[in-house]
C-alpha cells in the first residue's frame, strides 16, 4: 500500500495528466501515473494508467482518455445548466413546506406559493382543474392555466353514475320547489325537514342499524363521531391509511393514538391487549375504513368486530366508498362480510355513490345517537344538509336499494373489470380488489406528475394522488370508475395511460418499476 | 467451461463469487489488482452490512481487526440524535429481501478497503472459486448476441480465454463489462458531492459522528490500525474552489460543520496518509442483466457517498443475484424468471425511494425549517430516532417513515420545542448565508 504525506494529491496529478494529455506529452502522463494513489487507479478502472506511455496520438484512445479524465475532473453537469422550474417543480413534494419559517403567519406561507407556481408553469400541478359541463364518463375540463381538454373521466366520484340520472334531478327540483334552497339552520334548531327523517330511516335501513345522524359533509361525519366520544385518557387504533377526517379526529381528541398496520388486525389485538394491561378505566375507540380508497383493500372486519368485543373496544367503520356502490343490494364491505347491523358504528359520506355532499353516523343505540348530536360539534355548529342535497340523497338510497341498483352495479363492474384487465395485461399494477376505485401504481412522484402532464392532452382525465395522501414514493393514478363507462372507454383508457407512463418513463429516463419491494 | 465468471473480486464480486461457490458451482472470479488492495469508498458497513458478514460466516475476522459500534451520533445544524438500528427491524428488512431474517446483527463498522476486500477473496477461495488477481479483462466473448466468456491479459502476459453459463459484472462504478456492452445509464442524477477524507491517529471517540450544517458536512468514524477516518463532503458545484487549497479548506469545512470535530483533529489529530478526494459521484442506474450477463454492485446502480451505503448494497446484491442465479443454474426456473425477480427487488418501489432520497440529500442543499424541527421534535422520541437512523441507511422502507400520519404523530409526541436551537434564531438570513460559497 502506498501511503505517505508528501505524495501530491490526486486532484492535482489528474490536472497535470489531463494537460499532458491534451498535448499529447504520454511520457509526463506516465511519470505523474505512477504518483496517483492506489485508490483512484482501482477505482478509475477505464482509465489505462499503467499504459500512458504507449498511448499513441494519432490514435483515438488518447482522445478517449482526455473524454474520461475531463469527466472525472470536471463532471458534464456542472458545465451543464438545468431548467430549474422544472426541477424546483417535481422534486419537492408539499410535506417540505408543512413547516414554515418565521413569525408572520401570512408571509411565511411564501415559499410553498413559489413552488405551486413553479408546478402550475410546468403543467404538473394536478389541483385546481375545474369542469365545464356534467362531468359523465366523458368530461370536459380546464386546467388552472386556462387550458381546455376532454377526456374519459376516471376523475369524478359518482359510482353509479347519478349526477345525470332523470329521478335523481327530479328528486332535487322537487325539493327544491318544496322546501327551496337553504337549510336555515343547525340541524338541532330548526335545519331538517320531514324528509331528513326520511332519510335517516332509509340509511339506517341500508346499513342495519336503527339510530342514524345525518351531518353537513362526509368529513364532519368521521371528524365529529371520533371527538364526540374520545376523550383525552381514552385510546384511539386507528389504520394508518384510514381517512383523513378520522386521523385529524383522532388527532384531537386525544393523544393515545396508535397507527397499527393496515389492515393487520392481529396488530390491533396485540395494542388492544397492551392497552388494557395498563389501562382498564378509559375508553379504546378502534378505527379503519370499509373499501380504502388508496390501497382498495378492506379488513377481516368480523374478527376485527369480535376482538374489539373481547378487549371491550368499541369499532367504528367507514363506508364511504364501498356503501351503494358494492355489495348484495349496495349494503358495501359490511353486506359482504354479513356483518349488517352488527358493527358498533358506521359512519358513511353521501360523495362518491348518493350524489350529494354530506355525511352520517349509525349504531343501534339512541343514546349514542344524542350524545353525538350533542357533542360531536360539526353536526350541532353546522348548517344542516340542504333540503335539495336531503332529497337527492334519499332518491339515490331509494334507487341503491332497487333491481336497478343491482343493475348499475352490474354495469359499474363490468366497466372495473375491464379497465383493471387491460391495466394488468399491459403489465401494469393495479392494487387491491375490484371495487369503483381502481388504484394504478406508479411509485415514484416525478414519474407521476410528469404522465399526469401528458395524460392531460391525450383525452384521459385521472387523478394522480401523491404524498401527503399516499407515502413518499407510492404516488398513483386514482382511477374512479362509474357505471356508465363503457367496458370498450375503459380498455381504450388503459392503453392511453399505458402509454403515457411509458413515454414519461422515457422521458426522465427511469428503469425503476413499480412493484412493491 | 465454469458456471459463472464474475469480473471484479471486492464487496460484490468476492461475495457472490463465495455464495455460488459454497452452492457447489463452478465459479471463476478475477480482478485486475492483487490484494490486499484500496480502492475509493466510504468503507462503511451499515448493521445490515454487518449482518450480511455474519450470515456469511465472516463478520468474526473482520472484527478482530475492526471497531465496531452501535450507537451512532448524527448531528445536523446543532440538533444532535444518538440512536442504532433496531433488530426488528433489520429482521424484517432481511424476511423481505431474502426470506430469512436469521443473522442480524445491530452493529455498524468502518473498514478498510485493504483490509475487507483480502477478507471476501480469501473466503471466495476457501469456498472453492478460482481467485486469479493481476488479471485484467481485455474483452467479453459474444456469440449469437449471447456473453459466453471472456478474453483477458493474466499476469504473466498471456492472453487467456475462459467461458461460463453466465457472466457476472462486479466492476464497480466505471464498469468495463457495462462499457463493453455499451449499457445506458437510466435515472442520471448528476448533482452529487464531492468529498476529500483522509486518515487520523492520536484520538479516539466512542461513537460515529455525522455532521452537517448549512451545505456541508463532514463525518469521524474510527476505522483500522488505531485510526480513524475524518470525511468533509459538500456541493460538486463548490468543487473547483474547494480544489483552490485542499489541506486549507479541509480544515475550515471541518471547522465550519463542528468545530469541535476541527478542533479535535487539529490540536490532538496526526494525519497518516495524503488527502484523498472525489467528485466522480454522480448516480445511475445501469440494465441489470441480458443474454448471458448480469450486474451487481456499484456496477447496476450506484448512488452519491453521503449515505455511505454502497458496500451494504453491493452485499446485499452479491446473496439476491447468487440465490437467482442458484435457481436457473439448477433448473429450477428459467433465467428469465429468475432475472425478473431479482429486478423486482433492485427496481421496486422501495429502492426508487431510497434512490430519491439519497440523490436529493447529495444536493446538500440546506436543510428547511420543516426538516431541521422534524429533528427537534424527535429528540427524546427514542423508538422513532431509530427509525429515521434504519430509514436513512435503507434498512426500513423511506415510505413508512415519511408517510403524513407518522409525521403529525411525531409532532404531537414531541418533547423538545425548537426554543434551545440557535439555527431557528434567523432562520432565513441564517439560510442565505449556507448559500454562499465557503470557499470562493
Amino acid at each position: 500500500m502506498t501511503t505517505g504525506l508528501d505524495q501530491r494529491e490526486d486532484g492535482e496529478l489528474i490536472e497535470i495528466i489531463l494537460g499532458a494529455a491534451r498535448r499529447g506529452d504520454v511520457t509526463t502522463m506516465a511519470r505523474t501515473a505512477a504518483e496517483v494513489s492506489e485508490m483512484i487507479r482501482n477505482w478509475a478502472t477505464h482509465i489505462p494508467w499503467d499504459d500512458f506511455a504507449s498511448l499513441d496520438g494519432a490514435d483515438d484512445e488518447l482522445a478517449q482518455v482526455v473524454a474520461d479524465l475531463e469527466e472525472m475532473w470536471e463532471p458534464a453537469h456542472l458545465r451543464n445548466p438545468v431548467d430549474p422550474d422544472e426541477e424546483y417543480a417535481l422534486d419537492k413534494n408539499a410535506y417540505d413546506f408543512y413547516r414554515p419559517a418565521g413569525r408572520n403567519l401570512l408571509t411565511r406561507t411564501e415559499d410553498f406559493h413559489d413552488w405551486v407556481l413553479a408546478r402550475r408553469r410546468t403543467e404538473t400541478w394536478q389541483y385546481s382543474r375545474v369542469l365545464e359541463a356534467a362531468p359523465g364518463s366523458v368530461a370536459e375540463i380546464t386546467n388552472d392555466l386556462g387550458r381546455r381538454t376532454r377526456g374519459i373521466n376516471f376523475n369524478s366520484q359518482d359510482y353509479l353514475s347519478f349526477n345525470t340520472h332523470p329521478a335523481i334531478r327530479t328528486a332535487a327540483e322537487r325539493a327544491m320547489r318544496d322546501y327551496g334552497p337553504h337549510s336555515a339552520g343547525s340541524p338541532m334548531v330548526l335545519g331538517n325537514t320531514r324528509i331528513s327523517d326520511e332519510l335517516e330511516r332509509a340509511l339506517g335501513d341500508l346499513v342495519g342499524l336503527e339510530h342514524v345522524t345525518l351531518f353537513p359533509t362526509g368529513w364532519a361525519a368521521g371528524f365529529g363521531a371520533v371527538v364526540g366520544l374520545v376523550r383525552q385518557e381514552d385510546h384511539i387504533l386507528i389504520d394508518r391509511l384510514a381517512h383523513s377526517c378520522l386521523q385529524q379526529g383522532a388527532r384531537a381528541a386525544t393523544r393515545n393514538v396508535v397507527r397499527y398496520e393496515h389492515l393487520n388486525v392481529e396488530s390491533v389485538r396485540q395494542h388492544l391487549a397492551d392497552i388494557r394491561g395498563r389501562d382498564t378505566r378509559n375508553g379504546v375507540l378502534v378505527v379503519t375504513d370499509g373499501l380504502f380508497s388508496v390501497d382498495a383493500d378492506w379488513p377481516d372486519l368480523v374478527t376485527l368486530q369480535r376482538v374489539c368485543r373481547e378487549y371491550d373496544a368499541t369499532l367504528l367503520v367507514d363506508v364511504a366508498h364501498d356503501l351503494g356502490s358494492m355489495g348484495p343490494g349496495g349494503t358495501g364491505v359490511l353486506g359482504l362480510q354479513g356483518l349488517l347491523g352488527s358493527v358498533d358504528i358506521v359512519m358513511g359520506a353521501f360523495s362518491k355513490t348518493f350524489c350529494s355532499n354530506g355525511g352520517f353516523v349509525a349504531s343501534n343505540s339512541p343514546a349514542l345517537k344524542q350524545y353525538i348530536k350533542m357533542f360531536g360539534g360539526s353536526h350541532f355548529f353546522s348548517n344542516a344538509l340542504s333540503p335539495v342535497q336531503t332529497a337527492v340523497v334519499l332518491e339515490a338510497a331509494r334507487i341503491i336499494r332497487s333491481p336497478e341498483g343491482d343493475e348499475l352495479r352490474g354495469r359499474l363492474f363490468a366497466a372495473i373489470d375491464a379497465l383493471r384487465d387491460e391495466l394488468t395485461t399491459r403489465g401494469l399494477t393495479c392494487m387491491g380488489e375490484p371495487s369503483p376505485i381502481v388504484p394504478l401504481l406508479i411509485g415514484n412522484e416525478k414519474l407521476a406528475r410528469v404522465a399526469n402532464r401528458l395524460l392531460f392532452d391525450r383525452g384521459v382525465l385521472a387523478f394522480m394522488v401523491e404524498f401527503p395522501v399516499t407515502p413518499t414514493g407510492s404516488s398513483r393514478f386514482r382511477l374512479q370508475v362509474q357505471a356508465d363507462h363503457r367496458p370498450e372507454e375503459a380498455r381504450e383508457a388503459a392503453r392511453i395511460i399505458e402509454g403515457a407512463i411509458a413515454d414519461s418513463r422515457a422521458y426522465l429516463s427511469s428503469a425503476f418499476g413499480s412493484a412493491a419491494k | 467451461m465454469y458456471d459463472a465468471i464474475v469480473i471484479g473480486a471486492r464487496c460484490s464480486g468476492a461475495s457472490t463469487a463465495m455464495l455460488l461457490a459454497r452452492r457447489g458451482y463452478r465459479v471463476l472470479v478475477v480482478d485486475r489488482s492483487s490484494f490486499p488492495s484500496d480502492v475509493i469508498s466510504t468503507h462503511f458497513l451499515w448493521p445490515h452490512g454487518m449482518s450480511y458478514l455474519n450470515r456469511w460466516g465472516l463478520l468474526e475476522q473482520v472484527l478482530a481487526v475492526t471497531p465496531a459500534q452501535t450507537e451512532i451520533d448524527v448531528v445536523n445544524d446543532g440538533i444532535r440524535l444518538t440512536g442504532s438500528v433496531p433488530a426488528e427491524l433489520l429482521r424484517a428488512y432481511f424476511r423481505d429481501l431474502h426470506g430469512d431474517g436469521s443473522g442480524v446483527v445491530r452493529t455498524y463498522a468502518s473498514i478498510r478497503r485493504s483490509v475487507l476486500d483480502q477478507i471476501l477473496v480469501q473466503a471466495a477461495a476457501k469456498a472453492g472459486a478460482e481467485v486469479r488477481t493481476n488479471f485484467t479483462v481485455r474483452d467479453l466473448i459474444v456469440e449469437d448476441g449471447r456473453v459466453v466468456g471472456i478474453r483477458g491479459r493474466a499476469p504473466d502476459g498471456r492472453s487467456v480465454e475462459e467461458r461460463a453459463r453466465i457472466v457476472v459484472g462486479a466492476d464497480g462504478r466505471n464498469s468495463f463489462v457495462a462499457r463493453t456492452l455499451q449499457l445506458p445509464k437510466f435515472d442520471e442524477r448528476p448533482r452529487c458531492t464531492f468529498a476529500y477524507w483522509s486518515y487520523y491517529s492520536g484520538f479516539s471517540i466512542e461513537t460515529a459522528q455525522l455532521h452537517r450544517r448549512g451545505r456541508l458536512a463532514c463525518a469521524v468514524v474510527p476505522t483500522n490500525f488505531e485510526q480513524n477516518m475524518v470525511l468533509v463532503w459538500g456541493p460538486s458545484e463548490w468543487s473547483r474552489e474547494f480544489r483552490a487549497d485542499v489541506p486549507g479548506n479541509y480544515q475550515r469545512a471541518l471547522d465550519f460543520v463542528s468545530p469541535e470535530l476541527g478542533e479535535l483533529v487539529r490540536a490532538q489529530g496526526t494525519r497518516e496518509e495524503r488527502i484523498y478526494g472525489t467528485l466522480d459521484q454522480a448516480a445511475f442506474l445501469r440494465p441489470l442483466h441480458g443474454p448471458g450477463w448480469v450486474l451487481v454492485g456499484d456496477a447496476e446502480s450506484f448512488k452519491d457517498q453521503c449515505t455511505a451505503i454502497g458496500m451494504t448494497h453491493a452485499f446485499r446484491d452479491a446473496e439476491l443475484a447468487s440465490a437467482a442465479l442458484d435457481r436457473w443454474l439448477s433448473d429450477d426456473a428459467s433465467f428469465d424468471e429468475v432475472m425478473a425477480s431479482y429486478e423486482r427487488r433492485r427496481r421496486g418501489q422501495d429502492a426508487a425511494a431510497y434512490y430519491d432520497y439519497v440523490c436529493t440529500l447529495a444536493e446538500m442543499r440546506p436543510y428547511r425549517h420543516d426538516e431541521l424541527q422534524l429533528f427537534v421534535a424527535l429528540r427524546g422520541n427514542q423508538q422513532e430516532i431509530d427509525r429515521f437512523i434504519a430509514t436513512h441507511a435503507d434498512v426500513a422502507p423511506v415510505s413508512e417513515f415519511f408517510q403524513a400520519s407518522n409525521l403529525f404523530l411525531l409532532n404531537d409526541a414531541a418533547k423538545e420545542t425548537s426554543a434551545g436551537y440557535p439555527i431557528f434564531e434567523d432562520f432565513a438570513a441564517t439560510s442565505r448565508m449556507y448559500q454562499q460559497n465557503l470557499f470562493a
